[in-house]
């Protein structure tokens, strides 16, 4: 698990255009939108297709977002749970 | 209608009323570090394409001149160029080839050329008229500045063809 929440937080800073971030600014519990990362609805669209390249993963119900998208542990959960590749 | 500022930006040169600015980089890697020079507290500026990212940087280093600041803030921003989006356009369609059918949403919000004026508009307050036109040449807007009703105006050309291809020059202009 913690290889992947690192592969991830790696992922995220590229998707993201974060140039200044290494994945050791990231906290992995922190909320990704409002406070922490302070992520906005693109950055949401990006995680979205970030999932679904890297992990083969796709999002049909944007009520479950909420909940996946809370924090990079949280994505990361989701991500081992149902990858595909 | 008065000059008071202006701003040449080339992929590798960067001129504020008449005065050079020393820069170490060119092309894209040159508008970083005018951004970390120069900014530094908006890290809206890595998610923006290239065109917005130059129409920012001319916007920051114009408005931050004194005379421009003891006066009334720019009212509105009028900017024009030849080539639209069309660079982030295609790194956009690069994203929805086949065989590799991944749509970019953050490329997607900058296929349109006028988001630099909107861009530069949050960034500084601005809320009167933002206008980008699409034009052959730079001359061509003259005429169009000097038909639109403003008082305080950032305008200017704001051009971006390809990767590390582009040229900015702009202008703070006052009607008085």
């Amino acid at each position: 698990m913690e290889q992947l929440i690192e592969q991830l937080k790696a992922q995220i800073i590229e998707a993201l255009n974060f140039e200044d971030m290494t994945p050791a600014d990231i906290n992995t519990d922190a909320p990704l939108f409002g406070e922490g990362l302070g992520l906005d609805s693109i950055d949401a669209l990006e995680l979205i297709m970030l999932m679904d390249r890297e992990y083969g993963i796709k999002l049909a119900d944007p009520k479950a977002g909420k909940a996946i998208f809370q924090s990079v542990r949280t994505m990361a959960e989701y991500i081992q749970a149902n990858r595909t590749k | 209608m008065r000059v008071t500022h202006d701003i040449e930006i080339t992929t590798s040169s960067v001129i504020l009323d008449g005065q050079p600015i020393v820069v170490q980089q060119t092309g894209e890697k040159m508008l970083v570090e005018l951004y970390r020079r120069f900014v530094g507290d908006y890290p809206k500026f890595f998610k923006m394409d290239t065109l917005s990212r130059l129409g920012f940087i001319a916007a920051e280093l114009l408005l931050k001149q004194p005379a421009a600041g003891n006066q009334q803030p720019v009212d509105a921003v009028i900017l024009a160029n030849r080539s639209a989006s069309i660079k982030n356009d295609r790194d956009y369609l690069a994203t929805i080839t086949e065989g590799n059918y991944y749509p970019s949403p953050a490329l997607f919000v900058y296929t349109l050329p006028n988001i630099v004026t909107g861009e530069i508009a949050i960034r500084h307050g601005i809320q009167g008229e933002t206008s980008f036109y699409i034009l052959d040449t730079p001359q061509q807007l003259n005429a169009i500045i000097a038909a639109t009703p403003f008082q305080s105006a950032l305008a200017g050309w704001c051009e971006c063809s390809a990767q590390d291809k582009f040229y900015a020059k702009l202008q703070t202009i006052w009607n008085n």
